[in-house]
């Protein structure tokens, strides 16, 4: 007899829908599954029978064949366990034939039965309920994350034997046998409380502070210098803080990516926080951008709508940071492997910390005893293509004693969030209609419509220009900056405080 | 009569130039310098016939090290085709036996055999060596620009390495003065190195000279800085040393002049300024003190004059007309500036400050980006610099000394 069940699988994190058809046939006892498997697919044979088996359904004496459709689609993942048990259950006609209508199936299978949590969940529910499905059935780990999706319902099960007498039972019934889940999921964003870290605590550093707000209201890159101790990370850490909140669009897009990478916590429903990835210096460039024979997205995926921070970056292999090149500009990672493309978001703020030089006192020199090759030998170390995309450039100071007493503590995150919730209001009424989104993306060949300069500021320009000895290359970016700068302060139009103010963030190497 | 004494002359000529082939070809065989041309020539004081003598009279000379370089240079290159390429370059060899050989260097404990020269030899007139720390602070910079400047403009010849720093600081103000420079490398003459001072090699070929005992090609190696720095301070009067830390190569050289009989002048600097360290210990141990550029150049008249017989008196008079301005002057565009930017330009100095530092100094509380602004005001008016996005620093690019009326002099 046959039957075919719907389940899926994400490619990149999009979802892909695969229907699971099973047929049992007299003939030599036999259990053959095709269609373009990987090896955890295949394996799904073995942990599908020994799991009917101990739940008190042996394999019938008969030839079963599974085939997952579309066949040239590479499948991938556990989840296949439960619709292949499923198929099989029914294809025994343990249940009517249209039991399993309009049902979506996702779950892997332990020995005894149990249901286990899988990656993905979020992104297929997704794509479920855009495709008018009605009913999904998922393990119990994922239904909270299945569940922040209206229009669908998602029952979380804990065995196959649940779902057995689910199907089994009239629509009255099910819903004693398993739970309908359903996350609010507006709820939980609003919820969502600070973690204590607040730019309150960052002492002096006042440049520094004022340079992240900066960053933060135009999606600008930000690379901080300064001696070991001034603050980097700390200020680095409070970032996603005066971010503003994720909106549920954002979160869904986030949680999709942690969902695909395994990352979310059982039972967790949301990413409701910005993300705020630390990559370690050693990281390699799979981990850092995506990728690898069994794909997953990497750090900077991770840090989609949120922050990259990349600590003593010239310790990064020269190699890993110009992989990032693409990113940077595209937002997107594309991942060309033998088994097809794969496309991962990756819309980010590079958040860079490092020494000025190997020492790290520079420009002290009475400290600093490093030569100026050493220096140029240091920073030459991070490839230029990628300090392009840096806009903002911050020295920070060794912190003084007197005010890590008189903490003259800087404004609570709060306050700051507000601003740049403020400037980020300017930027999306300014680019209704465009592909942009922040002030950062702005491209040379719209500098003169989005940052339009009055008489007396281009003359100001002329002079940052020739008085700074400027680059054609930072001229544009301090222009975005300046651009953000004035949102940040509510004005229409650039003016000269707000150039300056950007000239003294520019790059200070050329 | 008149006629064989001009042949004589001629004769001599063909000879010294023949001679000159064979010595350039001996000094330029790698791993030759000038005690193994000492030791050659105490054998055989004719450069020609130490040539031609080849093996039987290099042994006797050589370490087997140097035997092999020799045969490879000797099978490699002949005399007349090495000396032509040298000509075709612009390039000269001077040996202590020339005429042209600078007096000051010939009466060093150790003399170079010869230099290779591109552009001039430094002239009889008064020479100054100046010296100091390659990564020098911007005081270092400004000091050495108005020094190079100062000498420049009172027509004393700069000496110094070409290398970063204090050295191509003052050299460069020299020549932008319309003054003198020579380079004295530790690489051959056709080496710039360093490649950053590309400019002011070009400069120094142009309107001075860049000297070397090193033959042609020779890459800077450190062993070869201190025998180059010996012919730095042997080309000159005296030596103005502005920064140096301790124990830094500058106090080497400073040894060195002091063995020379040279006068060492030193620029103070503050106690808390490590770059000034070995300046300051130089004046404990009884070094001449640079106050300001008319006091140096009245010493160094008076000394040259009073060695060269004339008159003691002059210098003092010619001298005192020299005005003089050793302290930075406020551009005159920030006068026109607000109170604030005049009193924020008052606070900066040239030791780079955060601007915590700038904002705690100031007589009112300012805000962070009120304070930014001035100081971009600042570094745009070209008053101010910005060392790196949180550091600012007065610009000492065009350090200003009063023009120096010193025509009369000559």
């Amino acid at each position: 007899m046959f039957c075919k069940i719907l389940s899926g699988s994400v490619v990149g994190v999009l979802a892909c829908f695969v229907w699971v058809e099973v047929d049992i046939d007299s003939g030599l006892p036999s259990f053959a599954m095709v269609g373009s498997l990987k090896n955890e697919v295949r394996e799904s044979r073995e942990r599908v029978s020994v799991a009917l088996k101990n739940v008190g359904f042996a394999l019938p004496a008969s030839r079963v064949t599974v085939n997952l459709a579309p066949a040239d689609v590479r499948k991938e993942g556990t989840g296949f366990d439960l619709p292949i048990a499923v198929g099989i259950l029914q294809a025994m006609s343990y249940f009517p034939e249209d039991a399993t209508k309009d049902i979506l199936f996702l779950g892997e299978l332990g020995l005894n039965g149990e249901l286990k949590s899988v990656r993905g969940v979020l992104p297929m529910v997704r794509a479920a309920a855009a495709k008018g499905i009605a009913h999904c059935i998922v393990p119990m780990a994922n239904a909270a994350e299945g569940g922040v999706i209206p229009g669908i319902t998602v029952w979380g099960a804990e065995n196959v034997s649940q779902v057995l007498a689910f199907l089994q039972a009239d629509a009255e019934e099910r819903r004693e046998i398993l739970t309908a889940v359903s996350v609010d999921a507006e709820a939980l964003l609003t919820k969502q409380n600070s973690k204590g870290a607040d730019f309150s605590q960052v002492c002096g550093q006042a440049m520094a502070r004022r340079a992240a707000e900066i960053a933060a209201a135009g999606f600008h890159n930000l690379l901080m210098l300064g001696p070991p101790g001034a603050g980097k990370s700390m200020i680095a850490r409070r970032i996603p803080g005066i971010l503003p909140p994720l909106t549920l669009e954002e979160s869904l897009e986030v949680t999709g990516i942690y969902s695909v990478a395994g990352l979310l916590e059982e039972g967790q429903a949301l990413v409701t926080t910005r993300p705020f990835q630390n990559p370690h210096h050693t990281v390699s460039r799979a981990a850092l951008i995506g990728g690898n024979s069994h794909p997953r997205p990497g750090i900077i995926s991770l840090s989609h709508r949120g922050i990259c921070f990349m600590d003593e970056l010239p310790e990064f292999a020269r190699s890993v940071i110009d992989s990032m090149r693409q990113p940077l500009e595209e937002h997107q990672v594309h991942l060309a492997r033998a088994g097809g493309n794969l496309t991962y978001p990756a819309e980010f703020m590079l958040v860079c910390a490092m020494n000025p030089c190997p020492c790290g006192y520079y420009p002290d020199r009475n400290r600093c005893k490093c030569s100026e090759t050493q220096i140029q030998h240091y920073r030459n170390k991070v490839s230029g293509p990628i300090m392009d995309r840096i806009d903002l450039w911050v020295e920070l100071h060794a912190v003084e004693i007197d005010s890590l007493q008189n903490a003259d503590s800087g404004e609570p995150t709060s306050r700051i969030r507000e601003r740049v919730e403020g400037a980020r209001n300017i930027q999306r009424e300014r680019f209704a209609g465009t592909s942009y989104r922040f002030n950062a993306d702005i491209r040379e060949e719209d500098m003169e419509r989005f940052c339009p300069l009055g008489e007396e500021e281009k003359k100001v320009m002329e002079q940052l220009y020739q008085g700074l000895q400027l680059s054609a290359r930072v001229y544009h970016r301090i222009l975005k900056v300046a651009r953000t700068i004035a949102d940040l302060a509510g004005e229409e139009h650039i003016r000269k405080e707000h150039l300056l103010e950007a000239a003294a963030y520019r790059p200070s190497q050329e | 009569m008149g006629n064989s004494k001009m042949n004589q002359n001629m004769m001599d000529k063909n000879e010294i130039e023949r001679a000159r082939k064979y010595a350039c070809w001996l000094y330029s065989v790698p791993g030759i310098g000038d005690k193994t041309m000492e030791k050659l020539l105490a054998l055989c004081p004719d450069v020609e016939q130490i040539y031609r003598m080849g093996e039987k009279l290099w042994q006797k000379a050589l370490t087997v090290r140097q035997l092999e370089q020799i045969r490879d240079f000797a099978r490699e290159t002949n005399p007349e085709a090495l000396y032509q390429g040298l000509l075709k370059q612009n390039i000269r060899f001077v040996t202590r036996t020339d005429a042209d050989y600078p007096k000051r260097l010939r009466d060093i404990p150790d003399p170079p055999y010869a230099l290779f020269v591109k552009g001039k030899l430094p002239a009889e007139g008064p020479s100054v060596a100046v010296i100091g720390a390659r990564e020098c602070s911007e005081y270092g910079r400004f000091v050495a620009s108005g020094i190079g400047k100062a000498l420049g403009e009172g027509g004393v010849q700069v000496i110094s390495g070409m290398a970063r720093g204090i050295d191509g600081i003052s050299q460069d103000a020299a020549l932008e003065a319309g003054g003198i420079s020579f380079g004295v490398l530790g690489s051959g003459v056709d080496v710039c190195y360093p490649e950053s001072n590309r400019e002011l090699y070009e400069k120094l070929c142009a309107r001075g000279g860049i000297l070397s005992a090193y033959p042609l090609g020779t890459e800077a190696r450190a062993r070869n800085f201190p025998p180059r720095n010996r012919i730095v301070s042997g080309l000159a009067d005296a030596l103005i040393v502005v920064e140096a830390r301790h124990k830094s190569g500058t106090l080497i050289t400073v040894d060195m002049a002091l063995e020379q009989g040279k006068d060492v002048y030193v620029v103070p600097g503050r106690v808390t300024d490590r770059l000034s360290d070995g300046c300051n210990y130089l004046i404990k141990q009884g070094a001449g003190i640079f106050l300001s550029p008319e006091d140096f150049l009245r010493d160094l008249w008076e000394g040259w004059l009073g060695r060269n017989g004339e008159n003691k008196g002059t210098g003092q008079a010619i001298c005192s007309e020299i005005s003089d301005a050793m302290a930075l002057q406020m551009p005159e565009s920030v006068t026109r500036l607000s109170p604030l930017h005049r009193e924020v330009y008052g606070v900066l100095d040239l030791q780079p400050m955060s601007l915590e530092q700038i904002r705690g100094r100031l007589s009112e509380e300012q805000g962070l980006q009120q304070l930014m602004l001035v100081l971009m005001e600042l570094c745009m008016e070209k008053a101010a610099v910005q060392v790196s996005t949180g550091y600012f620093a007065r610009r000492s690019g065009e350090g200003k000394f009063d023009k120096i009326h010193i025509e009369q002099l000559h």
